[in-house]
């Protein structure tokens, strides 16, 4: 997910990327930015943001744990929206989706 | 703490499985003298049940029902029914073990056989229909070929026991007894575990393997050595022909093993967790125990398929138990707690539920305890399997208090781990 200085949102999205850079995936201990597990943040209008990101597999066992925490960490940071999340299948996440940073805290 | 029906389906199957590890360990060393005599003994076939009933099949089918929805991609299809399989597991492995123990031959022993034969039919029921439409791929086929497996041990266990109450079958006990074990090996414990590790090695390891032909190819040979040995040894009893269906079914194990080593080749996880070490080297106890079959077959002495039941058993599954406990338990627990808490504070990771230290020190005891029983067994010296025996009653309290550590976790607030 990349962010555009031209987007109207570019702000609320930064401060949205910082707060999921503090949601691990429990079992890799890396955070979802890094993982490459978020795929779009929407903020389509003033109260909701739309979060749109997949999973490193399918019937993942911490799944709902690591949606359940981009929901939490998105809430806080902003506690007047409501935060939406959509997990997706489309396009396949794979570990070429994995930023340095990640492939560095993973070992690779 | 919120323990929701699919955790109660689960956990269950870790806690007995721990305790019955430890039992088994203690078992062992009041029965020492039994790793000096032929397998065909009371307290050995007591031995063997609680280490395939109560220690393996106990904790690979909660770890089953765990990562069923990762291998189908869809919800397990009863968490009720799981658990009423493991409360006919629970139960009629205790008695099966009780029976064998004393030699109560009768209606205990059929009863508990009967009883275990029950989970095996609702954990196959549970496999079908999870997988039911699911996406096909090769680890739903070692899946569903395995719980029939399963079945047909359980079936045949059950006819031995009757046999032994009311001799009915017109061969050979004995010869039923190794077919029994052979499908229990190689249907059940083998193809489970090569189903399940050819997924989750790949996930672990951030691994890729364009190969996975030689994953069908290892379910064919497993099965066709598998399907030809049980209908030969049934129809005809022993003969060097169960050697041919030995080198089918090696190839099988071959394919398998030569797709992992793929994996581990080409993985992009360089840093290997110590969980996956105990994965690794689970394969080797594995290839010792398939080397002394032909010795087994060969050669006289107990000693030999003595040994080879402490590679399958000892070395093998509870190399690949050890691993897997630390890689799914306190994920387990770990979502009880947190699961609604996640990203909101500072809470502890689910390696910080469980002693990295035990687990390091469980490790070597065990590479310990296993060489020493085994050189015990090899020399024939009871003295020297004694301490072996001695040294796993120390590794099944390691894993015990480690497991009681992941279960007893107090929920945190401040990231502070208990």
């Amino acid at each position: 997910m990349e962010l555009q200085i031209s987007d109207e949102f570019f702000a609320e999205k930064t401060k949205a990327v910082e707060a999921l850079y503090q949601v691990l995936d429990p079992e890799l201990m890396v955070n979802v930015i890094d993982l490459g597990l978020i795929y779009e943040l929407n903020f389509t209008n003033r109260k909701t943001i739309k979060v749109t990101m997949t999973l490193t597999s399918k019937g993942c066992p911490l799944g709902e744990a690591i949606s359940e925490g981009v929901r939490n960490a998105l809430g806080e940071k902003f506690p007047e929206h409501q935060v939406e999340v959509e997990t997706v299948w489309e396009p396949q996440w794979t570990f070429e989706d994995i930023s340095s940073t990640g492939r560095e805290q993973l070992g690779f | 703490m919120q323990v929701t029906i699919k955790d109660a389906a689960v956990l269950p199957f870790y806690g007995a499985g721990a305790i019955f590890f430890l039992i088994l360990t203690l078992l062992m060393f009041v029965a020492s003298n039994r790793f000096q005599d032929h397998f065909f003994q009371a307290q050995t076939l007591a031995l063997v049940h609680a280490a395939a009933l109560g220690w393996g099949t106990m904790i690979i089918c909660g770890a089953a029902y765990q990562l069923m929805p990762v291998i189908f991609e869809r919800e397990l299809y009863s968490s009720k029914m799981a658990f009423t399989s493991f409360l006919a597991l629970f139960t009629g492995s205790i008695a099966l073990v009780c029976s064998f123990w004393y030699f109560h031959i009768g209606l205990l022993m059929i009863g508990s056989g009967v009883l275990v034969l029950i989970a095996a039919i609702l954990y196959s029921i549970n496999v079908f229909k999870t997988a039911g439409s699911a996406k096909f791929n090769v680890q739903k086929l070692f899946l569903m070929a395995s719980s029939i497996w399963l079945i047909i041990t359980a079936t045949v266990g059950v006819l031995l026991a009757i046999n032994l109450y009311k001799p009915f079958i017109s061969f050979s006990h004995f010869e039923i007894l190794k077919l029994h074990a052979h499908i229990g090996f190689v249907g059940w414990f083998l193809q489970l575990i090569t189903g399940v590790s050819s997924l989750l090695v790949p996930m672990f390891l951030f691994g890729k393997s364009k190969k996975t032909n030689l994953l069908y190819l290892s379910f064919a040979f497993q099965n066709i050595g598998l399907i030809g040995f049980t209908i030969d040894q049934a129809l005809w009893g022993s003969s060097t022909r169960a050697l041919v269906y030995f080198i089918i079914i090696v190839a099988g194990i071959g394919c398998w093993l030569i797709y992992l080593r793929d994996i581990y080749v080409s993985r992009v996880k360089k840093k290997v967790d110590l969980q996956m070490r105990y994965t690794f080297i689970s394969k080797v106890f594995l290839l010792l125990a398939v080397a002394l079959v032909p010795v087994v077959m060969l050669v006289s002495g107990n000693e030999w398929s003595i040994l080879y039941g402490v590679f399958i058993f000892l070395g093998w599954i509870s190399a690949i138990i050890f691993g897997k406990t630390f890689k799914t338990l306190p994920f387990i627990i770990w979502n009880i707690h947190y699961k609604k808490e996640h990203g909101k504070r500072n809470i502890p990771l689910p390696k910080q539920l469980y002693s990295e230290g035990l687990l390091v020190y469980q490790f070597w005891f065990f590479i310990a305890a296993l060489f020493i029983l085994s050189f015990g067994v090899l020399i024939n010296q009871l003295i020297v399997i004694q301490s072996g025996l001695l040294l796993w009653i120390l590794v099944a309290l390691l894993y015990v208090l480690n497991v009681a550590k992941v279960f007893l976790h107090k929920k945190q607030s401040d990231g502070i781990t208990n």
